[in-house]
């Protein structure tokens, strides 16, 4: 076993070592025991750490791969299947290296901030204790070799995203937001689990190596729709997790969990893992899976960007954003914009984290008020939470400079690309969709940080009822608000809440990742970061239907790194070596179409960002444009944005309300035809039983009854004769006698 | 009639049968319990003339036996009856053998 293996398994075991000393032990350690959440992740950054600067820094090599895998359940020889196993195994590559670090570290800095922030919850213990098990998880989807293992994983990070969102169960609205994330999300496990088995059915295996080797060498045995099916449903599990159009809804009401929560699972981690899982499984989707996926995500990106507009909740702005900054990396992946889909990833895990814990801060100094109406002129109580927001809403907007600049820029130039090599028309939806959008998010990311940090404070014009249900609602969770009561002043959060603020917001900027602020082709991350060669075969297309011209050009410029992994994978498939599929060549195509459109998406999206953030200004920094006016002159428009296209009312009228019905339905039946013949079946025994009865009672007991009686009266008659006088008896003797004497006489005369 | 004119068998049992009847009536209609023993006697003595009659004109000894053997018996049987009527006296204060009937009860 590798080294690096066996230091990935420690940090794999961990978090769940954490987890367990956590939820038995919480209440008998000092401090609930916060300091071996903080310190175990620490420990598993610090390998993490290790394992990424040796992967990265050290090796750096695009193709670097290490395995290994032990047989977990062995089946033995089935009939009619031959040899079954199943196994459970770790992958080693770049991306599970970048994903190591970046999980534990935001990990660890959220433990830490959460020492600050939930400092006196009464369930403080259980809550780093949960945080143990979701890094767990999250740290198992990121290592597993095999879907088996991934959709474990999934379904526990499912679990633990629910344990969090309701933490405050209390609420009715808490309880709620995670049964709708629950429930959101099995919809989509449906789909990736059927997705599992359609190739699970082909290959025998669920090992991602072999079932791409057994592609490549064309060893699917049912037709192309149906490789594009699986596909699309695989996907389906990111749609769920990922809070993709239509499944997005349970994302923003999420945020009833505690903020940290929001920021580790709800916006960095957990959601990615969706787009990382559509990442693993790249290589088997069809040029028709990629279309399904690329015009999901440009629709979620341009939907959540048009619902955080009007939203008011500080946290929900942001989780709309973090839909569609999820929506921009879903279409990276839809347009073959691989890696720039990850890079944004890794560049949103981080600044989006930031926003995250900084709104935290500031709910957390606000007194729980999350109503940005209320906030204002933060930005001198609380500098250090104002400069790293800032910074964190530049790189969401992507502004240059910034790290989400360079990977909004990437997935966008892929996306023009894509547009061209498809041919156009209606594919060029998808960019159009993608810059709209970036105006957009500059639009209300400027909106919040004028209405949070700017202006007057606006805490004295919250409603008096709303004030105290807020404060009621909080009521069951802040056991420390009693002392917030009695000093009502605003001030900085302190060092353990700051300092993961500081380390996400420098995480946010450029050189991290790039040294030209321009291009992140040219940093590490992208050049580590390959698009791997499809597996998928020839379909109903022939590479000379490609439109564009210069496909040999592409295949020489891109194919030296793609051909590396097709070699590797030619190794274990048998893939002919140079061979080109369409597919392939399409690709090829499409990420040297998106080389020659990075600097067109430069400019256009720059032009956007600054045409969003300018409108920001228009509207709430001059006031030229008042925003309460506007909304009244486009009030339908408004309010379908505030009520967030009507799409909870979409289900509530439509899934929820039609499962009520076939819920009342089947009640129906059951009361009534089930019931009934089960009743019908009671009441023919029930009269049977009566006549039975009335056999017993009346000609059984009527005989033993009869017989008494004749008994009794006989005993009555003759108890006449016993009088208790011998005399009697004597004259009776003698009569007897008598009467003898006379039969006998009569018998002699006769 | 010539019959009657000289003492035989029929005169003993004639004599027999009135003296059966006495005791009988004795037993039937008397209250005291010792006049009712003393019917009883009657009977004994009724049925103790019989077997001698018999006895004499049968030409056997068996019923002179049997005579002697049943007045040992009375004797015997007077015993036991007078102990029991003492008994019954001591209980009900009274020999009237109307009353005794606590058994019926």
């Amino acid at each position: 076993m590798h080294s690096l293996i066996q230091l990935s398994i420690v940090v794999l075991l961990l978090p769940l070592l954490s987890f367990v000393i956590l939820i038995f032990f919480n209440r008998r350690l000092p401090r609930r025991g916060d300091f071996i959440g903080v310190g175990i992740l620490g420990t598993a950054f610090a390998i993490s750490a290790y394992i990424f600067w040796s992967v990265i820094v050290q090796t750096y090599d695009p193709a670097f791969r290490i395995a290994w895998d032990f047989t977990w359940i062995d089946l033995g020889n089935v009939p009619g299947v031959g040899p079954l196993q199943i196994k459970m195994g770790i992958v080693i590559d770049n991306l599970t290296a970048i994903m190591l670090a970046m999980v534990t570290l935001i990990s660890l800095l959220v433990h830490l901030y959460s020492t600050g922030y939930m400092a006196g919850d009464k369930n403080y213990g259980r809550y780093f204790a949960f945080l143990g098990i979701f890094t767990f998880s999250m740290l198992g989807i990121v290592l597993s070799d095999n879907l088996f293992a991934i959709y474990i994983f999934w379904e526990l990070v499912g679990l633990s995203s629910y344990l969090l969102i309701g933490f405050f169960f209390e609420k009715q609205s808490a309880a709620d937001a995670q049964k709708k994330a629950f429930l959101a999300n099995r919809v989509g496990d449906i789909g990736m689990w059927l997705g599992i088995l359609i190739l699970y059915s082909q290959f025998h295996t669920f090992s991602f190596e072999q079932i791409y080797a057994n592609l490549a060498a064309g060893k699917f045995g049912l037709s192309h729709g149906w490789l594009t099916a699986a596909g699309i449903l695989l996907f389906m599990g990111c749609v769920g997790k990922s809070a993709q159009f239509p499944l997005h809804v349970w994302l923003p009401d999420a945020m009833e969990g505690p903020t940290p929560v929001s920021a580790l699972i709800h916006a960095a981690t957990m959601v990615a893992a969706g787009v990382y899982f559509v990442a693993r499984i790249f290589v088997v989707l069809t040029p028709d899976a990629l279309h399904v996926i690329a015009f999901t995500g440009a629709c979620t990106a341009f939907m959540a960007a048009t619902i955080a507009i009007t939203q008011n909740d500080i946290k929900r702005v942001l989780a709309y954003s973090t839909v569609s900054q999820l929506g921009y990396m879903v279409l990276g992946l839809g347009v073959g914009a691989y890696s720039a889909a990850l890079f944004h990833l890794v560049t949103h895990a981080f600044f989006k984290a930031c926003l995250f814990l900084g709104s935290g801060a500031i709910i957390h100094a606000m007194h729980h008020e999350q109503d940005m109406r209320w906030m204002g002129d933060l930005r001198k109580k609380m500098p250090w939470t104002f400069a790293t927001f800032t910074l964190a809403t530049l790189a969401l907007a992507g502004l240059p400079l910034t790290s989400g600049f360079m990977s909004k820029d990437a997935i966008l130039a892929g996306a023009i690309g894509f547009a061209k090599v498809e041919g156009g028309g209606i594919y060029y939806l998808i960019p159009v969709l993608g810059f709209f959008s970036a105006m957009l998010t500059a639009f209300y990311m400027g909106r919040q940080i004028w209405m949070v940090f700017f202006g007057e404070s606006r805490t004295h014009l919250k409603p008096a009822d709303d004030h105290h249900q807020a404060h009621h609602a909080h009521a069951a969770h802040d056991a420390h608000s009693d002392d917030h009561h009695e000093e009502h002043g605003v001030h900085e959060v302190s060092w353990n809440m700051r300092a993961p603020l500081v380390i996400l917001a420098a995480l946010s900027v450029f050189f991290v990742y790039s040294p030209d602020p321009l291009d992140g082709g040219k940093g590490w991350f992208m050049k580590m970061i390959q698009t791997p060669a499809t597996v998928v075969g020839e379909a109903n297309h022939q590479i000379g239907d490609l439109r564009t011209p210069h496909a040999a050009t592409a295949l020489a410029e891109v194919v030296p790194a793609v051909e590396a992994t097709a070699a590797e994978a030619g190794e274990h498939g048998g893939a002919e070596k140079g061979a080109h599929t369409y597919s392939d060549v399409r690709q090829a195509e499409i990420v040297h179409a998106g080389h020659g459109a990075h600097y067109t998406a430069i400019y256009i999206s720059s032009i956007m960002v600054l045409l969003g953030i300018t409108m920001a200004f228009v509207v709430y920094v001059f006031n030229i444009i008042d925003p309460e006016k506007t909304a009244i002159a486009i009030r339908p428009l408004y309010l379908f944005s505030l009520n967030k296209w009507y799409w909870d009312e979409i289900y509530e009228a439509t899934f929820i309300k039609g499962s009520m019905l076939i819920a009342n339905i089947l009640t129906w039946f059951d009361t009534h035809i089930v019931d009934g013949i089960v009743n019908g079946v009671a009441t023919v025994v029930r009269n049977f039983a009566l006549l039975n009865d009335g056999f017993d009672r009346n000609v059984v007991d009527g005989m033993v009854n009869f017989t008494a009686f004749t008994v009794n009266t006989t005993g009555a008659m003759l108890r006449k004769l016993q009088t208790g006088k011998v005399q009697t008896y004597v004259v009776m003797l003698l009569l007897a006698v008598f009467g003898y004497f006379v039969f006998y006489l009569t018998r002699l005369i006769y | 009639m010539e019959q009657l004119t000289t003492i035989g068998l029929n005169h003993y049992l004639t004599i027999s049968a009135f003296l059966l009847g006495f005791g009988l009536f004795a037993v039937m209609t008397r209250k005291n319990a010792i006049v009712v023993l003393m019917g009883v006697e009657l009977i004994l003595n009724a049925a103790n003339i019989n077997f001698l009659a018999f006895s004499k004109y049968n030409g056997g000894m068996e019923g002179v036996m049997f005579a002697l053997f049943v007045i040992v018996i009375a004797a015997a049987e007077a015993a036991i009856a007078l102990a029991i009527v003492i008994n019954i006296y001591k209980i009900f204060k009274s020999v009237d053998v109307s009353s005794i009937d606590t058994l019926k009860e």
